[in-house]
């Protein structure tokens, strides 16, 4: 991949947590390095804490790596890029106190768009989302989904080349994760947004993903990336075809044994303390 | 049927309350006029109740109660300008936090108003000492919340609002403030009934002037009935400043 | 400041806040010694250094003693009132639905009005400061009774009873467990409120208690007796709060 094609580019990227020694000490990340090309969408799955959290946070430049590099539209990331990253988390990110509109415009005048556009803009990603109707509507008034909508709407409304999502759906139910991946996968088809996607369902991974890199046990490095080949909007007959089976079992056996380890280790630690 | 035995329930429970309030103004009554209870230990009701439109009437109440309501205001606003300043700049880092919270919390967990012979010994009998009690008491309660206000600020809130480039201004004006508003706002409406319980208090340990002080003097004048219709009065400008306070409360917390 | 120094200090705010009592108590010092007239105000060197002169003023340590029982009788009716009202209401639903609107109603009023009746009704001895201190402390010990006993998950009594569990048993071995944490917090507010009304009493009017002497010591100018004094005081109180809050966490620990 040549630099022109590669959105993101990350370059040897360790993180720990505390020093060595304490008793907070945690190796999240192990020598990472990773290329993502523009326009793809990338999920990162892996055990509980192997670090695909943290591997987002470092891109999007919420945090500072203990060591390695990351560079996102060619420039070096040393802090939060407004212009070039937006992010969707998974829960509690909009403001309580302000209708759903008024999340979305906070959002364009934290990021410095013009006030005449605002309202524009506003209506388009809410449209997108599907949530037109319920622009005055307070975050506490809507559904868990109606709000990751919401957030998705905020997130889109400002018109970033790279999107981050840190399990958006994870707060979710089944039923209601099952229609927003579909929905999304509709929405982002239309889009040239490089997306990196944190995921623990190995379904939602296979269905949104261009491609899957899949996370050892902690310290977390990329065992294995997996290429989804299957054109965009994904249908929901893709689910239950043979081709989703197959690529769904080859997660899951990647991913069994890092599982366990991960268990076993948290147990451990859980005794010692 | 248990709908019915709900709302049985609720009828019986709303007389029992009713009964004893008039039960209670029943005994005083029959204690004072038929009992032969001293009036000088149980005023008669009726004469309560006289000198009190009389106190209503003459408005010779009206320079104590603007001294009271002073004292209140100053001592209040200072505390309220303290408060807030101290809390939010304590809560800027967690070690701060960490190293000023528990003093704070500690000296409120004293009975401050030992304190007043000294305020009285440096300020004197007038306003001022009131007003600097008063202040001090009610200052804790505030930066208490406004330190847990702002720093129980979901942190996610802070993250997503700084991933989408807000400055530190905006941060503290869209996100900070509107999330710590419902608890400050509850802390300030503690600080002042507890600012207005000391200035009272106070008023009637040590002062020459003010509501309190006026019930003293009445004590001292063996006036019974007056004493309890102005015991009656404060009360219910008591009740009517928090009553007031905690109405500004809720409005506050609806607009966030 | 030398990087050991510096990580010394982050490890142990305690320390700091030390340093910070330390640095009020100098500006005190300084302010006092050098700024403001001795007839006001005392620096803390010489409060601390004649903490015995006070403690040998005729009376005082009698007064200190006074005012030890009378917080300390005060506390126990207290105790027994807000036990017995709060059982009696928070066990019985009627009961709690009809009495607990006038108990709040009446926590509510400004019970400091009434400090010069107590004393035209109890005298200016003891008795009207224990009884302040009582009406003072057995609300908030009411009120957290009633409230220990009403979240009691309601499960845990069908279990017990299922069980064959009879009411005095289930008093004993369900509901009072449970209300324990309850009540040794509302302890902890009561002798705050116990505290309060004896001082308040006492501040008001003392013929042998403290308050005698706050008063003759602040109409002789003498700040250095009185700052002592009022330390000795705020110690008491400080001992007393840390009795009860040390009891409470001892016995809420399944919480």
């Amino acid at each position: 991949m040549t630099t022109r094609d590669a959105a993101v580019r990350i370059k040897g990227v360790s993180h720990q947590f505390g020093e060595a020694g304490e008793t907070q000490y945690v190796r999240a990340l192990s020598d990472t390095s990773l290329d993502i090309a523009r326009g793809e969408l990338l999920c990162l799955i892996g055990p509980s804490g192997c670090g695909k959290s943290t591997l987002l946070n470092v891109i999007g430049g919420l945090m500072t790596p203990t060591s390695g590099t990351i560079e996102v539209a060619g420039k070096p990331v040393r802090g939060p890029m407004p212009q070039d990253i937006a992010f969707v988390f998974q829960e509690n990110a909009l403001f309580p106190w302000n209708t759903v509109l008024e999340n979305v415009r906070l959002g364009m005048l934290f990021q410095g768009v013009p006030k005449s556009e605002h309202e524009t803009r506003a209506q388009k990603s809410l449209e997108a989302v599907g949530l037109a109707d319920f622009a005055h509507h307070y975050p506490g008034q809507l559904s868990g989904g109606m709000r990751q909508r919401a957030a998705l709407a905020r997130a889109l409304s400002l018109k970033t080349d790279i999107l981050l999502m840190d399990e958006p759906f994870g707060a979710l139910d089944e039923q209601t994760r099952m229609i927003l991946g579909e929905d999304l996968s509709v929405l982002l088809a239309s889009t040239e947004k490089t997306i990196v996607f944190v995921t623990h369902s190995l379904g939602e991974a296979v269905f949104l993903a261009d491609r899957v890199a899949v996370f050892s046990a902690r310290p977390g490095t990329i065992k294995k990336i997996i290429r989804v080949d299957e054109p965009h909007p994904r249908k929901p007959e893709f689910v239950t075809s043979e081709k989703f089976a197959a690529l769904r079992n080859e997660l899951y056996a990647l991913l069994h044994d890092e599982i366990r380890k991960t268990v076993a280790e948290s147990a451990r630690s859980r005794e010692t303390s | 049927m248990a709908r019915r035995n709900e709302r049985a329930a609720g009828i019986g429970s709303r007389a029992v309350q009713i009964g004893f309030l008039l039960g209670i103004l029943v005994l005083w009554y029959l204690a004072t006029n038929r009992w032969g209870v001293n009036r000088l230990l149980l005023p008669n009701p009726i004469a309560v109740w006289q000198q009190l439109l009389d106190v209503l009437k003459s408005s010779e109440y009206l320079p104590d109660l603007r001294v009271t309501l002073t004292e209140l205001l100053v001592a209040f606003a200072l505390s309220m300008t303290f408060g807030i300043t101290v809390g939010f700049f304590v809560s800027r880092t967690r070690y701060s936090i960490r190293v000023f919270d528990p003093l704070f919390a500690g000296i409120y967990s004293i009975p401050i108003i030992l304190f007043l012979p000294l305020y009285v010994l440096f300020f004197g009998l007038g306003p001022a000492s009131k007003i600097a009690l008063g202040a001090t008491i009610s200052f804790f309660p505030i930066v208490l919340s406004t330190i847990a206000g702002f720093s129980n600020v979901d942190r996610t809130l802070v993250t997503a609002a700084k991933s989408m480039g807000a400055s530190d201004y905006q941060l503290f004006r869209y996100v900070l403030v509107p999330a710590a508003l419902p608890v400050i706002l509850s802390g300030l409406r503690m600080g002042f009934t507890i600012a207005l319980l000391a200035i009272i208090g106070s008023e009637t340990i040590a002062s020459l002037a003010g509501l309190g002080h006026h019930i003293v003097q009445l004590a001292e004048g063996m006036d019974m009935a007056r004493m309890f219709a102005y015991i009656a009065f404060v009360v219910v400008i008591a009740v009517l400043l928090n009553g007031i306070v905690s109405f500004l409360e809720a409005r506050g917390r609806r607009w966030t | 400041m030398t990087p050991s120094l510096r990580i010394y200090l982050l490890r142990h705010p305690g320390v700091v806040r030390l340093g910070v009592i330390v640095l009020i108590l100098i500006a005190w010092e300084i302010a006092a010694r050098w700024f403001i007239d001795p007839l006001f105000i005392s620096p803390p060197s010489r409060v601390f250094l004649s903490l015995g002169a006070v403690w040998q003023t005729a009376g005082v340590p009698a007064a200190l003693r006074l005012t030890f029982f009378e917080l300390a009788v005060a506390f126990a009716i207290a105790v027994v009132i807000g036990l017995t009202v709060g059982l009696a209401v928070g066990l019985q639903p009627f009961v709690r639905r009809s009495l607990l609107p006038i108990i709040l109603l009446l926590y509510g009023l400004p019970q400091i009005t009434i400090l010069p009746l107590f004393i035209l009704y109890f005298g200016i001895g003891a008795a009207s400061k224990i009884a302040f201190g009582v009406t003072h402390g057995m609300f908030p010990i009411t009120l957290a009774i009633v409230a220990g006993v009403q979240n009691l998950k309601p499960i845990l009594l069908v279990s017990a009873r299922s069980m064959g569990a009879s009411r005095w048993q289930v008093l004993r071995w369900v509901i009072f467990p449970h209300m324990i944490p309850s009540f040794f917090a509302g302890m902890r507010l009561g002798m705050s409120g116990v505290l309060l009304g004896v001082l308040l009493a006492e501040l008001y009017v003392s013929t042998a208690g403290i308050g005698h002497f706050t008063t003759m010591f602040t109409e002789n100018f003498d700040p250095t007796k009185l700052f002592g004094l009022v330390t000795m005081l705020a110690a008491m109180a400080i001992v007393l709060n840390e009795i009860v809050r040390r009891a409470e966490t001892r016995f809420s620990r399944w919480r």
